[in-house]
């Protein structure tokens, strides 16, 4: 059911024998095709954000900024309030890693509204793979932040007695964070690639078009939710220091 | 009023076998089943969401009403319950799709 891509079709056509390499690293067969849709257009995203970054780094400048500089110093503000309405003034440290998985989602979810491109956010692995990331990391720094004995003990809840119920309770919810940020994204993105190509089907022009614009709002919105929830979980891991 | 649409739901249930029963094989009608109650777990679930999300503004304008002060605040609350909600409809979509 997965056509392929005229990027996918240049990747296996050519690299068919790296990937396969690539896929004996980690013990699965060698296929004929090795390189995925979502794979390829991740490649994709890193390389332009890097050139990006790259160029920027290049044209910073103290008196006279141009304007790729004023657009992220947007975007800098923006992730840097979040962070400071979310954890207070000690949330400047995880900054990077908001800021990095803001962009990357954000760009990721945008390529797929472009028409030779799909949004790798669509596939489920994607996503999955951003909120196992998000889920080591938080608890990484909460383990960092107040020792791996005080952060267990913050599973306890409260009040020492109620421990034996909250433990389950905690453990749980916990578990189902993850859970739920990859299902958030893939569904989002499933969901609004699936309308747009429905109404294309039933009708034209109009109808179509304002399913788009609802898709690109949501891709927006989806990005900016994964990172305020980022935020969050490590704001409640890095509660007891402040 | 419901309980005529209650008994037509049910004879609808019970005389979807035989209406079914054209196409003899189990994969059919199994299919047939996972159709109409992934419609009804999707129609329920965006209702339910749709009753939430609109409690949600509802509560969140008239703060906003009461309180022009907070609406920055307001506002980040808002998107993030209105996203929380709307999660759970999708939940329900990623059930229906994967049968």
């Amino acid at each position: 059911m997965e056509t392929e891509l005229w990027l996918t079709r240049i990747f296996n056509d050519n690299l068919a024998g790296l990937g396969n390499s690539l896929l004996s690293l980690v013990g699965m067969p060698g296929q004929p095709r090795p390189w995925a849709n979502f794979i390829t257009m991740q490649i994709l995203v890193v390389a332009f954000l890097v050139i990006v970054f790259a160029i920027l780094r290049g044209r910073l400048s103290y008196d006279r900024p141009g304007k790729l500089q004023h657009i992220f110093e947007l975007i800098y503000e923006f992730v840097h309030g979040q962070t400071e309405d979310q954890m207070g003034h000690s949330g400047g440290k995880y900054m990077t890693y908001f800021a990095t998985i803001f962009i990357f989602i954000l760009f990721c979810n945008l390529i797929g509204l472009i028409p030779g491109f799909e949004a790798p956010t669509m596939n489920p692995s994607v996503p999955a793979g951003c909120a196992i990331l998000t889920f080591l990391y938080y608890n990484g720094v909460g383990i960092r932040a107040n020792g791996a004995l005080k952060y267990a003990a913050h599973f306890a809840g409260p009040v020492w007695w109620l421990a034996p119920l909250m433990i389950p309770i905690e453990i749980v919810s916990h578990l189902a964070r993850p859970l739920s940020l990859t299902i958030r994204l893939y569904a989002n993105m499933f969901a609004g690639e699936k309308l747009t190509m429905v109404f294309l089907s039933l009708t034209y022009l109009f109808v179509p078009a304002a399913f788009m614009g609802l898709h690109f709002f949501v891709a927006l919105l989806q990005a900016y939710i994964f990172m305020l929830l980022t935020m969050i979980y490590v704001g409640g891991a890095t509660a007891h220091d402040h | 009023m419901t309980k005529k649409m209650i008994l037509l739901v049910m004879i609808l249930l019970v005389a979807s076998p035989m209406l079914f029963a054209q196409s003899a094989d189990v994969a059919a009608q199994t299919k047939a089943y996972a159709a109409i109650g992934g419609g009804i777990a999707m129609a329920i679930a965006s209702g339910l969401c749709g009753l939430g999300q609109g409690r949600a503004v509802a509560g969140a304008t008239e703060a906003m009403a009461r309180n022009p002060g907070a609406i920055g605040a307001i506002r980040i609350m808002l998107i993030l319950g209105l996203v929380l909600i709307e999660s759970l409809a999708l939940y329900t979509l990623v059930i229906v799709l994967i049968k």
